[in-house]
């Protein structure tokens, strides 16, 4: 049934840019697949994962990106080839690592997939990876199309083993999570074996231990790999160029910024005078390709998203190709032509194209426009990002809130990341007051907790989710306990890594693949390592609050256990636990004793005010019928009825 | 009464610090709630009237109206208020001993009440650890066990709300004079709902100077290394000049001057010492330990203490008129400082267009109380 | 490719709705069926915290010849299909033209903010009067409503696909939806899908 690895060569499918990623690995004779979730890369090791069984493939949601890294790199000294995939910011967890395997090398081809998230559409930073590329001195390959995005991996492949070391391959979110046509390649049918050959003498590459010492023998072996990189380069077939031979402007670019660009060509109706150059090797750049093209134009227009990190490298290539090529004009990021921050698009590019041009770039009718805009504006109310209904961590956080409203002594929440993110919104009733990296939430909760020594004596709460707590939130509860810091850790436990797509976790007893695993539990781990823990379910907010409240007032570090599986979980999508309705005759509606709590305060999307009637309903097709608003409402309107 | 709501509530009385958390405005709806001697506004409310400002005891108190509509007279400014009649009184022998703070009338009086049932239930202030804890009680030995006086300020009105909430009426209620004051604002149901009907049938007023703030008084506590369970908690009449604490380890004095750092600004602008208005009122007996001074202001307050003595709950005597001198000399000082804090504050007949006053009070009252 | 053609190349379809709705299911549907056409399909998408209660949409680029950008330049759908109403008027704003289609749901979601009373949800006639200005053609039909008789709101999707498939505007037809579904959905749920598209098919006259 799953093309992805049913598919037969020549064959041509529509894919989204993960399963072609994925259809790479397994064109490439991947063995062992290693990531942790993260948007927008999750799909690669799910798919994977889907088909590891027939693909006699080893596929893992590792407990975090560093992690991941060392899995897939141990597949690679036992001379296997091995991907790792994660989202940008895996790549900073994991970069400690990452900096000493690039020294030591690797054997079976290996390759890194971060995904960027320009524009951070799913995402609380807009970091890249490209710059560790560079930091890392390893080869960087970008797809700009679907078709390369399979091809191009497997090509990585062949890459890594000729220069035995790790190499880059980064897509981004419109590449990821866009879909476009495919034709599919051979799936190799071999089985290969693994073996760590570690008796050889230290410095063979072979057959001696993998080390990243001698550092500065190493470090020059590094760079002369790079080097061979670069000399690859110069010949790869996903460096390609359309346009004029001699082009009016040269656009320079590469990843996802290809389809724009060749569009935005397109738009300012420039075939004939804008050559498109679009790189899939951009880090070393081919210095004989790029003097090649520079001598073509005296104007360059580079389009890439976020960081001017092509036009950067470019610029430093172009000054030393001077006296071959002649000085050159650039546009693009720091010339203000194209925005340094955000996602680009067609549009912009067109705008940045036709401003270099003379042209002018008007994409829609103006008088339709101030129209449109206008009644967009009066009809059609923002979407703010909530909780979906049913949500477990919606029941939590008004928990959390109220008790440490009612504590009134400015307590406050060290934010973590998760779905419950979003509880620095008011659908989580605004209760973060920290909000940063994966596992911070703790970490920076540790800290505060030891500064009533100067005076703080505000109640200091962290949150974290149960993937979230494997992955990085452990050690941080290690340190609060160590150093008996005063803190409420709530662990928010929804039985998932809910806010990628419920992908498994060591506290699960089911492993990527679908294996039985041993499920580790967290009320024992947390007791084991010495914090005062309780359990509780936040549907039931009466008793949620009062065991709260009570480890509020305890000092040391305690851990509160908010367990409620996810609203989207397979167990419970699209079954309802209960049959929802308000009782018109009793709802206090706008009146004092209650002021539509539930719609104006809960703001469960499955409820909604009647204007006319002047009381709560529930939306049917909304509502998830979890219960929780008949819990908070003060004059027990809201009935559930449990379903059979 | 001018209306306002949750809004105006937190400006006006939680913005500047007046709230003595009473409970008056705790548990009519989701939005305030009370912990550990606190209120806390849960959400923000945009109604533009309710019940949260309407009865609370530091904003907008329109004293001629309030005292018109519960005792039928304005406020003028009597020391001690509307009364009928003043006695010397302690629990009688069909109350059972236990630990009342003086002479047990107010014990003795709700015992007779609840045995009598003249009401419901009664809402008294228990303690749990060292925080008050309000609840209603439905007997008379349950009523014992809330003997003493806990000098915290208490949250005893979030459960005649809550109570109410649930259907219950001609509830009694052990008030303090805010809370009595809060009480008689209930009663005006001045939001004018059928369903905020008067709860309460019976109050019973202590005299108050000042209470403390429940939160720091535990801390001072835990300051002067005072452990185990409290017994006792008492403030001799002068020229004692110290708050006494008896627990099961034994008796510690602490200087009132360090008390009184912890009284809530909002007991600065009260002026009642004798809750007015209340059905009769109870306090101390200057040197005599075992008794209460007792005022009966109502017929209902009238009724209910013929009727203890009867059945024996209760024994009285006539009161001194030196002591009754006293009191009213206490009560009419407090009233002078209490309007002079208002003013100073602005707070006192605060013309409408300098925004909202704590406190209305007549021409003629202000005359007599020359604060 | 067969004898289909395309009414402009390429033709710029957009999915719209509300995070839930089962906005993806539809696109890859429609981008498979295409596909299977011969014709080179681009579909851009966002996922993630979007679908949280946000406004999600699909950009689907369809053309005879080359792969397009995933992101359909402003003021160029061609036709737009909304699962929820005021998703549709929220499109016509950036990719809308005087040429433009809609296909819309009446079945209202409210966003939070409509729940709670800090914005307004419009009637429904204005908001159809509002699409119809800025429009070429609009259909209407009350999608959601009809998938509860089918036991479940998220058959809107297949029947707005039915829908779009009525309306002539894409070679889309019944055999080629048959063929997807029983590919990515199996046998069991195919039938189901097939009634929800031909009850979608109905609703457009
Ligand atoms: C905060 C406070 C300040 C006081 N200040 C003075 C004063 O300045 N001068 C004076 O003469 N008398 C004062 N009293 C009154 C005095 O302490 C006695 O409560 C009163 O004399 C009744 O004594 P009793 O033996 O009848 O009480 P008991 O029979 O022991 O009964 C005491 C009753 O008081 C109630 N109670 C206890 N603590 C509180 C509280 N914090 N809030 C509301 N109700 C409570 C209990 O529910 C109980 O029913 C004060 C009381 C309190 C609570
Ligand atoms: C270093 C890093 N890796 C991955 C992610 C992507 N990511 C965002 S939320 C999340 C899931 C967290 O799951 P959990 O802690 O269980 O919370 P839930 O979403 O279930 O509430 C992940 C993996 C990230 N933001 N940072
Ligand atoms: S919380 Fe209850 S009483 Fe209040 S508006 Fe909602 S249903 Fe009505
Ligand atoms: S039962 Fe209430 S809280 Fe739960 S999903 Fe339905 S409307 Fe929302
Ligand atoms: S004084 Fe009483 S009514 Fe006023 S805000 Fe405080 S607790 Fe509420
Ligand atoms: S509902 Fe009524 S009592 Fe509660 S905050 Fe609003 S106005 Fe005040």
């Amino acid at each position: 049934m799953s093309q992805l690895y049913e598919g037969k060569k020549g064959e041509k499918v529509l894919f989204m840019g993960n399963q072609a990623i994925a259809r790479g690995a397994l064109e490439a004779g991947v063995s062992v697949a290693a990531g942790y979730p993260g948007t927008p890369s999750s799909e690669i090791i799910e798919n994977l994962a889907d088909v590891s069984k027939d693909a006699n493939m080893y596929v893992e949601w590792s407990t975090n990106e560093k992690i991941a890294v060392e899995v897939a790199a141990a597949a690679s000294f036992a001379g296997l080839r091995s991907i790792c995939v994660m989202k940008q910011n895996g790549v900073n967890v994991a970069s400690d690592f990452l900096l000493h395997l690039v020294l030591s090398g690797t054997r079976g081809g290996m390759v890194l997939i971060p995904c960027d998230d320009p524009g951070a559409l799913s995402s609380i930073n807009e970091g890249e990876a490209r710059q560790f590329a560079r930091l890392l001195e390893i080869p960087l390959v970008e797809a700009g199309d679907f078709q390369e995005a399979k091809d191009m991996l497997k090509w990585a492949f062949e890459l890594s083993e000729e220069i035995q070391n790790l190499v880059m391959f980064r897509s981004v979110t419109r590449l990821s999570h866009a879909s476009g046509s495919v034709e599919l390649g051979e799936i190799p049918q071999t089985e290969p074996k693994a073996q760590f050959n570690y008796k050889g003498f230290i410095l063979d590459p072979v057959e001696g231990p993998v080390v990243s010492v001698p550092v500065e023998y190493r470090h020059g072996l590094q760079q002369e790999k790079l080097k061979k990189a670069e000399a690859l380069f110069e010949e790869s077939p996903f460096n390609t160029y359309a346009g004029p031979e001699n082009p009016e402007v040269l656009v320079i670019t590469s990843s996802g910024a290809t389809l724009y660009s060749r569009e935005a060509i397109h738009l300012c109706n420039a075939k004939d005078k804008v050559g498109l150059l679009k790189l899939g090797t951009t880090f070393p750049l081919p210095t004989k390709l790029i003097a090649k093209h520079l001598k073509t134009t005296d104007k360059i227009l580079v389009v890439e998203e976020v960081l001017p990190f092509m036009e950067e490298n470019l610029k430093v290539l172009a000054q030393e190709l001077a006296p071959e090529v002649g000085q050159k004009t650039f546009y693009g990021k720091r010339s203000g032509n194209i925005p340094q921050t955000g996602e680009l698009n067609p549009d912009l590019v067109a705008a940045a194209l036709a401003g270099i041009l003379g042209q002018t770039y008007a994409p829609q009718d103006q008088e339709y426009q101030t129209k449109a805009a206008q009644q967009a504006f009066f009809n059609a109310p923002v979407r703010d990002l909530t909780f979906c209904p049913g949500c477990p961590h919606r029941a939590s956080f008004w928990s959390i809130h109220n008790v440490l409203a009612a504590d009134n002594r400015d307590g406050f929440v060290c934010g973590d990341i998760g779905c419950y993110s979003m509880a620095f919104l008011p659908c989580g009733f605004s209760s973060l007051k920290t909000l940063h990296a994966m596992g911070s939430g703790t970490g920076v909760a540790s800290g505060f907790g030891k500064l009533g020594q100067f005076g703080l004596d505000q109640p200091v709460v962290s949150v974290c989710g149960d993937s979230t707590f494997f992955h990085s939130g452990m050690p941080a509860l290690v340190n609060a306990i160590h150093h008996k810091s005063d803190i409420t850790m709530v662990i928010l436990d929804n039985s998932g890594t809910g806010m990628t797509g419920f992908q498994s976790h060591p506290g699960l007893p089911v492993d990527a693949q679908g294996n039985e695993s041993p499920a580790l539990d967290i009320p024992t781990i947390c007791r084991a390592l010495g914090a005062t823990v309780e359990v509780c379910d936040p549907f039931y907010p009466h008793k949620t609050q009062q065991t709260f409240h009570k480890l509020l007032e305890m000092p040391g570090v305690k851990v509160l256990i908010m367990r409620q599986i996810c609203a989207l979980s397979p167990e419970k999508k699209g079954k309802k636990q209960y049959e929802m309705s308000v009782d018109e005759t009793i709802c206090m509606g706008e009146n004092c004793g209650c002021n539509k709590l539930c719609t104006r305060v809960f703001r469960c999307p499955g409820l909604r005010w009647d204007e006319e009637k002047k009381t709560a309903t529930i939306d049917e097709v909304i509502c998830a019928g979890c219960g929780m608003c008949a819990a908070i409402c003060p004059s027990g309107a809201i009935t559930r009825k449990e379903v059979a | 009464m001018k209306l306002f709501a949750q809004t105006q509530l937190l400006e006006d009385v939680q913005g500047k610090g007046l709230c003595v958390g009473c409970g008056a405005c705790v548990d009519l709806c989701p939005y305030f709630t009370t912990y550990r001697g606190k209120t806390a506004m849960l959400f923000p409310c945009d109604r533009e009237t309710g019940r949260c400002f309407a009865y609370c005891p530091k904003a907008e108190v329109d004293y001629d109206e309030v005292y018109k509509a519960r005792t039928g007279r304005a406020f003028d400014g009597t020391p001690i208020g509307p009364h009928l009649e003043t006695y010397k009184a302690k629990a009688g022998e069909k109350t059972a001993e236990c630990t009342f703070q003086c002479g047990g009338t107010v014990t003795a009086l709700i015992s007779c009440a609840l045995d009598n049932k003249m009401i419901s239930g009664a809402v008294l202030t228990d303690s749990e650890g060292r925080m008050p804890k309000p609840r209603l009680v439905r007997t008379s030995e349950q009523a014992r066990d809330c003997a003493g006086s806990k000098y915290s300020a208490s949250p005893t009105l979030s459960v005649v709300n809550q109570e109410a909430k649930r259907g219950v009426r001609n509830m009694g209620v052990v008030a303090t004079p805010c809370q009595a004051l809060a009480i008689s604002q209930m009663k005006m149901n001045p939001t004018d709902k059928p369903d905020f009907e008067d709860p309460v049938s019976l109050v019973i007023g202590l005299f108050c100077t000042w209470a403390l703030d429940a939160r720091k008084l535990e801390a001072l506590l835990a300051e002067k290394g005072i452990e185990g369970k409290i017994i006792k908690a008492d403030v001799p009449p002068p020229p004692a000049e110290v708050f006494v604490v008896e627990t099961d380890q034994g008796t510690v004095e602490i200087p009132l001057a360090e008390v009184r750092e912890i009284i809530p600004e909002g007991c600065s602008i009260c002026p009642d010492m004798t809750s007015e208005l209340a059905d009769v009122s109870v306090g101390q007996v200057e040197g005599d330990a075992g008794f209460n001074t007792l005022i009966i202001r109502t017929q209902k307050g009238a009724e209910l203490v013929k009727t203890a003595i009867s059945q024996g709950y209760l024994v009285t005597e006539t009161l001194d008129g030196d002591k009754v001198h006293n009191l009213a000399t206490a009560s009419a000082n407090k009233k002078k400082r209490a309007l002079a804090k208002a003013k100073e504050m602005g707070l006192l007949n605060t013309p409408d267009e300098e925004g909202r006053a704590a406190m209305r009070v007549s021409e003629g009252a202000l005359n007599k109380i020359q604060p | 490719m067969g004898t289909a053609t395309l009414t402009k190349d390429p033709y710029n379809l957009i999915i719209t709705g509300v995070g839930g709705q089962g906005n993806v299911l539809a696109s890859r549907v429609l981008g498979n069926l295409l596909s299977d056409k011969g014709f080179s399909i681009t579909i851009g998408e966002t996922f993630g915290a979007s679908q949280r209660g946000g406004s999600v949409m699909s950009h689907m680029r369809i053309s005879a010849g080359e792969s397009w950008s995933p992101q359909i330049p402003k003021g160029q759908a061609d036709m737009v299909v909304a699962l929820e109403p005021i998703e549709a008027l929220r499109v016509l704003h950036t990719y809308g033209h005087p040429g433009v289609k809609v296909i819309s749901n009446t079945r209202s979601i409210y966003p939070v903010g409509v729940i709670s009373g800090d914005s307004k949800y419009p009637s429904m006639d204005e908001l159809q009067k509002t699409i119809e200005g800025l429009t070429e053609q609009a259909w209407f039909i009350n999608a959601t409503d009809a998938a509860m008789e089918l036991g479940n709101p998220i058959f809107g999707n297949i029947m707005m696909v039915g829908a779009l498939a009525k309306t002539g505007v894409l070679p889309i037809d019944r055999d080629g939806f048959e063929k997807v579904m029983l590919r990515t959905m199996g046998e069991k749920k195919t039938p189901v899908n097939l009634k929800a598209f031909d009850m979608g098919a109905e609703m457009i006259n």
